[in-house]
């Protein structure tokens, strides 16, 4: 399903990056970094009218060739990315949507956990799970 | 897309300008020539028009052309077919151009703050401005459009020529040929009859000005005044005017074209340069360029070649290369204004009215055409087409991408009439004409054309000043899409792009314009991606919310293109300002990878500082790179810095890492801790982990030390030793080293890297300042083994520094080579990495706390001090586990291995009850060799036969004779000093500890040099022991006061006699094979008291596992004390020994160990017996009854059980001996030999209680012993009642007086206890005086004679005399019944 899931945190540095196909994780990162202007645009453009009740899930960042590109930021500004194979067309909207929403809960889990550093890499066990399990529904 | 010098405007403009064709006769090449320039390029500087032009439009209106630029050129006619892609040649040019045009080191870029970004990068991009300036230049002129044809072509002439009206002529001819035969495809022109200008040069040097102006004369009859010029040039000579200064306004025009030619020269090094210049000239090239046909006629050569006639000028203009530098040398400032006015005269005059009269030409003739049907039109399109229109579907593929034209095509004139409107900047009718066009051609499906046209169209619009109509960008989008895919003409594309994203970047549009240039870029060229990319990029930056990480994505992107194209220097730019957004952000991973290609290009743009910096960052960064990465980036920058540093100074090295705090450093020889059967003294290593509790305890020992060698007093200056120096020991002061004693420096390595980094030939660096001694040349070494590091872990290198001058060292660093792995040694890099060791954060003050400020750390600034001495302290025979309470024997081995004579030696222990070096009084003779005295008992025994009712044989001891009551000893050596090289073996006795259990027992040492005057002023020798200590016997004693007199010993006055129950239990429940226990002695050693005889015993005295006797000893009190020792204390110690040899208990091992063993309870009890006795004192102290009663029950008896086992190990019988120590306080109180520690806690106890001093009433029950009594009398006696019926039988009571004070006692004989029991036998009565009433002096013994009368014979209770006491002082007090004895019974017979 999806081919690369980021977390970012709110200044911007990684805190969570996997990708499928593992060599080539450089070009993850690019895309992953790259598409950070756009959500930062995204954000900026919706803070102003609806500051409050702003939609978290901002809808497809942009396309590329082979990719597209999806984000969702938390009210912590915490941001997620989900990069996902242009052609898997079976994918919908309400489907990235429901994605990021399970990594959310997910990482709201790891946020809970009293032994994690807030800024800190996240290394835990039922994220990686949930995450390979959004990687791994291609089949 | 960056900041540009032009304005879109003039941007645009220029990139369309008329053409003017040159054609020059070779006469006037050659005066051109002197100046180092073809005519074209005399005129180029001067080709922008400072004056306003006029033109007046088809409605006879009056346009202003402002500012406007020709364009003048020599024709070549190379068969240049305008291609849909640029030929290599070109594309080597524009490389070259882009390569020469660098950023300036210098130039300071602008600074872009956005959000948490600082960015730093060069807002102008001038290679790309070059390359767009060099591009559009070299645009083929296509047929689909005619910007770039030649609109005029000037004629030129020189006045020297011998008829120059003929040579105009042959000029004209000759254009007209190149025009009109067919011949050539290459120069396209504009307009059939293009408009001929004739000028005619003249040279001020040397030609005959009054004939050139008849000859211009002459030509103004035939062309008229408008269509010919007289240029007069070269009126400066050279050799006069040599120091004016003449502007050179050529250069900034003519450069790139040298430099082209320069560049051209050395990639064609067969060529000659001027076979070369003549490859571009008429006619010559195709011969010329069979050798490479790649050369093919190069569009933008198009000024540095000749003119058509310049055959022979090839021999010029190699000259003209060879003196590249100066151009318009014969020109003088006049000249340069003669030139301006020509171009002015021949736009103005000639040109502009030569297009207007062709606009107004072309308007009438589709004025005309226009009243033709539209039906007609279209069939006369049809007649042209050649039925075109059905066919364009079909096969051929030139109909996909539109159908050609012919040159009268009516579509074509409309085209044509709309870019002559747009040369004149009338872009209002242009921008109709184009329109007009555009949707002709797309009905006829020319999509070449439409393309063209829709170009224009969006430029025209752009530039119409009032913008009656916004501006089509998605014109330009058709446009750019119908080259790009339908036409496949890149070039087009890209110059339409080009055009576009300058239009949008001028309207603000950035993002249209970031992915109009992304669309562009495509694989067939590197360059340009890789500069569209670039200028995509900083339109990304330049957007109203700057998206800083998409512009460094595309630079990354522009700079992995460029570095494809070959342009390294720009490719390394691009990577370093998008380094810029991603340094130290946590994208690791794109950081390596931006860093290792900014590693490369650096190296290989050979600027290997930034390459090591940009390799550095990679390796010390915690990198997520895969193992095999992190090899290949460890292998690259090792080979970088091999390449760099191959003879530079040492570099500082990123690998591995060094946690300096945690280096250690030793003071200190290493040392090997067995050496046979000697065990060394453990003293300080490196090995060992720092601990705080116990570097406290060394502290407080060496204090003692200290103090005791400074007669009691700690100097202020003190400060404990420290060996080794670590991050937690005090390091603000400079640590002392001495000279010739090693220094050993502990680095940690961490390796963060995957891959294993192997290190050699490791050392210090070091710097050092050498006390004032010139001629002392000898330096510290250092010496290494080279270690190698394995992964990940930490690992602690040890490297040593022997000082051999002193004076102040500074460690600075180390030195090492660093390779990958122990296989590839030759790609080895020597470097070094610095140890800087922060200090402890300062926390004292205010300020400190408020700002983070760090204290020195001295730890690596030893400072060299003299040689001092240095002793090794040897065990030998040190047991390792003993029975508590055994006693062994050990040897000790001093042993001074340095240069200096050392003194003072002295011991402290933290048990100084463990070991005794014995007091040289009563030091017995034992063989000094250890090796002898194996089976040798370490008691001084006598031989004596077993005697059961043995006497003890006491000795008087002073406590002295034992001396050292503090803790420190000093050593017994012979002479107090331990000369250099020499030592000295000394027998040591060792009591196992009282408690079982592993015992650390910690000696320090300390000595010091005979010489005083040293920094140093003694130094100290740690040494460890763990001694397991296993339980053997328990004693438990106990002591009461006998009632019985002594009758064996007449001489004692019987009243004080003590008898003592001691409890022996054998509680060894180890298998350590202890067979059985044998007590051999038990003594006595006491002030007062000693040990008189055995009263019971068990015949050998043998205790088997779990066994218990019980021995029962009579005590005395003893003499009292002579006069002449009152002050000392003296001790007597009673021996009495069960078995056949008696060990003399006041002599070494055993007093030692007895005056040791009471010192610990003994310290801890005058310190709470102070206290009580300040209280006690103020009060009142000699009528304190408690006193006294204390007093009178003291005991202060200490007993030494002395005691063998037999133990079996490995078949071997071992005889162990040991020694235990019971101390009774006072009668009736039980005392152990074991829990010593709830006895210490008691004692606090008291001292706490004696805070408040309670009035306590005096116990009865111990006032009732204030006197002992006693009745001697016949036990049988015999009466002949009937003889005489009273029987009277004397009886003796004696009392004594066992407190220490006065004693009032009052005895009634008379009285009648109320017992029942005592009523039975009241049938005797005491005659003579019933009650007494006496004093007794402290320890007094009186005896009554008292007279008992019987009446019949039986048995008779005589102890019922009732006897009340108390002292004397004590008034308030009334006299206490006191204890009677048990029954006195006498048997009276009956005669």
């Amino acid at each position: 399903m999806a081919v690369c899931i980021a977390v970012i945190a709110k200044e911007n540095y990684p805190l969570y990056i996997r990708n499928v196909p593992t060599q080539n994780e450089l070009k993850f990162h690019y895309t992953v970094h790259t598409s950070l202007d756009v959500v930062e645009e995204k954000i900026s453009a919706v803070g102003k009218s609806l500051a409050d009740q702003r939609e978290l899930y901002l809808g497809l960042l942009y396309p590329t060739e082979d990719y597209k590109v999806y984000g969702y930021v938390t009210n912590s500004k915490v941001k997620f990315v989900i990069v996902v194979d242009s052609s898997n067309t079976s994918l919908r909207d309400n489907e990235i949507r429901s994605m990021f929403r399970k990594l959310h809960n997910s990482f709201t889990d790891v946020m809970c956990n009293p032994f994690h550093n807030p800024g800190d890499q996240i290394q835990s066990k039922a994220f990686d799970g949930i995450v390979s399990g959004m990687m791994m529904q291609t089949g | 897309m960056a900041q540009c010098v032009q304005s879109v405007q003039e941007f645009v403009q220029d990139s369309f300008v008329p053409m003017v064709a040159v054609l020059c006769s070779e006469e006037a090449e050659r005066v051109t020539r002197k100046n180092n320039l073809s005519f074209a390029e005399l005129l180029r500087p001067f080709c922008r028009l400072t004056s306003e032009g006029h033109i007046r439009d088809p409605n006879n209106q009056v346009l202003v052309v402002k500012n406007l630029r020709i364009c003048v050129n020599n024709i070549v006619t190379t068969p240049n077919t305008a291609t849909a892609a640029l030929s290599p040649a070109q594309k080597r040019f524009l490389n070259e151009v882009v390569l020469s045009c660098q950023p300036q080191e210098s130039a300071v870029g602008s600074v872009i703050a956005t959000g948490e970004y600082n960015l730093n990068f060069s807002a102008t991009t001038p290679w790309f401005e070059a390359y767009r300036e060099n591009f559009l230049q070299s645009m083929p002129a296509s047929d689909h459009e005619f910007l770039n044809h030649y609109l005029a072509c000037l004629l030129v002439v020189s006045s020297t020529e011998a008829v120059p009206v003929e040579q105009f002529i042959k000029l004209s001819q000759e254009q007209h040929r190149i025009q009109h035969s067919g011949e050539y495809t290459s120069p396209k022109w504009f307009i059939p009859n293009t408009l001929k200008y004739y000028v005619l040069l003249h040279d001020m040097g040397e030609g005959d000005e009054q004939r050139a102006d008849t000859v211009y004369e002459d030509m103004k009859q035939r062309y008229g005044s408008q269509g010919c010029y007289l240029l007069k040039i070269n009126s400066r000579t050279l050799s006069t005017e040599k120091d004016e200064q003449i502007p050179d306004p050529w250069s900034q025009y003519l450069h790139r074209n040298s430099l082209h030619s320069q560049v051209r020269c050395v990639a064609l090094s067969m060529r000659s340069q001027g076979s070369w210049s003549g490859s571009g000239t008429v006619g010559l090239n195709y011969i010329a360029d069979t050798v490479s046909n790649n050369l093919d006629g190069h569009p933008l050569q198009l000024d540095s070649g000749s003119s058509s006639a310049s055959k022979k000028a090839t021999r010029e203009s190699d000259n003209t290369s060879g003196g590249t530098g100066s151009h318009g040398t014969c020109l003088s400032l006049n000249d340069h204004d003669h030139i301006r006015q020509f171009i002015q005269e021949f736009t103005s005059r000639g040109l502009l009215s030569h297009i207007e009269k062709n606009i107004r030409q072309l308007n009438d003739q589709l004025v005309s055409r226009k009243g033709l049907s539209r039906s007609l039109f279209t069939a006369t399109k049809k007649w042209f087409g050649g039925g075109k229109v059905p066919e364009k579907s079909i096969s051929e593929p030139k109909s996909t991408f539109g159908l050609l034209y012919p040159p009268e095509a009516p579509e074509l004139q409309i085209r044509k009439m709309a870019d002559l409107c747009f040369l004149v900047q009338h872009y209002e009718l242009a921008y109709n004409c184009y329109h007009t066009a555009k949707k002709d051609f797309l009905s006829d499906q020319a999509m070449l054309y439409a393309a063209g046209a829709l170009e224009m169209a969006a430029v025209a619009a752009f530039l119409q000043a009032g913008a009656p109509r916004p501006y089509p960008a998605h014109y330009m989008d058709t446009a750019i899409q119908t080259y790009r895919d339908v036409c496949k003409n890149m070039v087009l594309a890209e110059r339409c792009a080009l055009l576009s994203a300058e239009i949008l970047k001028s309207q603000g549009k950035y993002s249209e314009a970031a992915a109009l240039l992304i669309k562009m870029t495509s694989e067939d060229s590197d360059l340009r991606s890789a500069l569209l990319l670039e200028q995509a990029a900083h339109c990304f930056i330049n957007m109203k919310n700057p998206m800083i990480r998409k512009f460094a994505f595309h630079m990354i992107l522009s700079g992995h293109r460029f570095s494809k194209a070959g342009q390294k220097r720009h490719a390394l730019r691009c990577y370093c300002q998008a380094m810029q957004v991603y340094k130290d952000r946590g994208w690791s991973l794109a950081e390596d990878h931006i860093n290792f290609t900014i590693g490369r290009q650096s190296f290989t743009l050979r600027q290997p500082e930034n390459a090591v910096t940009a390799f550095r960052q990679i390796l010390t960064n915690d990198s997520r790179q895969t193992a095999t990465q992190q090899a290949a980036f460890l292998r690259e920058y090792l080979f970088v810095h091999k390449v760099k540093h191959s003879q530079l100074s040492l570099p500082q090295l990123p690998l591995p890492c060094i946690h300096s705090s945690v280096t250690r450093i030793y003071f200190g020889h290493e040392r090997c801790l067995a050496e046979g059967e000697k065990q060394a003294a453990t003293h300080v290593s490196l090995d060992q982990e720092y601990d705080q509790d116990l570097a406290a305890m060394w502290c407080n020992l060496e204090e003692q030390l200290v103090a005791s060698a400074n007669r009691g007093s700690i100097p202020v200056n003190f400060q404990p030793t420290q060996y080794c120096l670590n991050s937690q020991t005090d390091n603000q002061r400079h640590p002392l080293a001495v000279v010739e004693e090693p220094i050993i420096v502990e680095v940690t390595f961490r390796n963060p890297l995957k891959v294993p980094l192997a290190l050699s030939n490791l050392s210090l660096l070091w710097k050092f300042t050498a006390d004032s001694s010139p001629n002392d040349r000898t330096t510290p070494q250092s010496t290494v083994e080279p270690i190698t590091n394995e992964e990940t872990l930490a690992t602690g290198a040890r490297l040593r520094l022997l000082p051999h001058r002193t004076g102040q060292l500074n460690i600075v660093g180390v030195v090492y080579s660093l390779s990958e792995t122990q296989q590839t040694i030759d790609l080895m890099v020597c470097g070094k990495q610095d140890l800087n060791i922060q200090g402890l954060r300062l926390n004292q003050t205010k300020e400190d706390k408020m700002s983070v400020k760090h204290g020195p750390d001295r730890r690596l600034d030893p400072i060299i001090t003299p040689s001092m001495p240095l002793m090794e302290v040897f065990f030998l025979q040190f047991p390792t586990a003993l029975l508590c309470g055994e006693i062994r024997k050990a040897y000790v081995e001093f042993c001074n291995v340095s240069s200096v004579a050392l003194c003072g030696l002295r011991v402290v222990s933290t048990h100084p009850d463990f070991f005794t070096f014995g007091s040289q009084a009563t030091t017995p003779v034992t063989p000094l060799t250890p090796t002898s005295a194996e089976n040798c008992s370490a008691y001084k025994t006598l031989a004596t036969p077993p005697q059961l009712d043995s006497v003890a044989s006491e000795v008087l001891v002073s406590a002295e004779v034992f001396s050292q009551f503090s803790s420190v000893m000093d050593i017994p050596i012979e002479g107090g000093t331990l000369l250099p090289g020499e030592s000295t073996q000394l027998p040591l006795w060792l009591r196992g500890p009282d408690q079982e259990g592993v015992h650390e027992i910690n000696f320090l040492f300390y000595y010091e040099s005979t010489e005083k005057r040293n920094k140093i002023s003694h130094r100290v020798l740690r040494h460890t022991v763990f001694i397991c200590a296993s339980r053997s016997l328990s004693v438990q004693a106990s002591a009461s006061r006998s009632s019985v007199p002594p009758h064996h010993s007449t001489k004692e006055k019987g009243s004080s006699g003590t008898l003592v129950f001691i409890d022996v239990e054998n509680i060894n429940t180890s298998e350590s094979g202890v067979r059985e226990f044998h007590i051999i002695q038990v003594s006595s050693s006491s002030q007062h008291w000693l040990f008189v005889s055995v009263l019971s015993s068990l015949p050998d005295c043998k205790l088997g596992s779990r066994e218990r006797a019980k021995l029962c000893f009579r005590a005395t009190r003893c003499k009292p004390p002579r006069a002449t020792s009152d002050t000392v204390k003296k001790y007597t110690f009673a021996d009495l020994n069960l078995g056949n040899e008696r060990i003399i208990s006041s002599s070494t091992p055993c007093g030692d160990f007895f005056f040791r063993c009471r010192r610990t309870p003994a310290l801890s009890r005058t310190s709470s017996s102070t206290k009580s006795q300040g209280t006690a004192s103020s009060e009142n102290k000699a009528d304190d009854i408690t006193n006294i009663v204390k007093k009178c029950n003291e005991l202060d008896l200490n007993i030494i059980v002395i005691w063998k086992a037999y133990v079996v190990e490995d078949n071997k019988q071992l005889i162990l001996e040991g020694q235990l120590h019971v101390a009774l306080q006072s009668l009736g109180k039980e005392a152990t030999s074991l829990a010593p520690k709830e006895e210490a806690q008691e004692m606090v106890l008291l001292k706490f209680k004696s805070e408040l001093p309670v009035p306590v009433p005096p116990p009865s029950a111990e006032l009732s012993q204030l006197i002992k009594t006693n009745l001697h009398y016949p036990e049988i006696y015999t009466h002949p009642f009937g003889h005489n019926s009273l029987c009277l039988v004397p009886v003796t009571l004696s009392l004594s007086n066992c407190s220490m004070a006065l004693v009032d006692v009052l005895i009634d004989l008379q009285h009648k206890s109320n017992s029942p029991e005592s009523e039975v036998h009241h049938s005797f009565t005491w005659v003579g005086q019933t009650q007494y009433k006496l004093q007794l002096k402290p320890q007094e013994v009186l005896a009554l004679t008292l007279r008992a009368c019987f009446l019949q014979a039986g048995v008779y209770n005589l102890n019922t005399p009732r006897i009340l006491a108390k002292p004397t002082e004590q008034m308030s007090l009334s006299e206490t019944s006191q204890q009677t004895a048990s029954p006195a019974l006498i048997i009276i017979n009956k005669a």
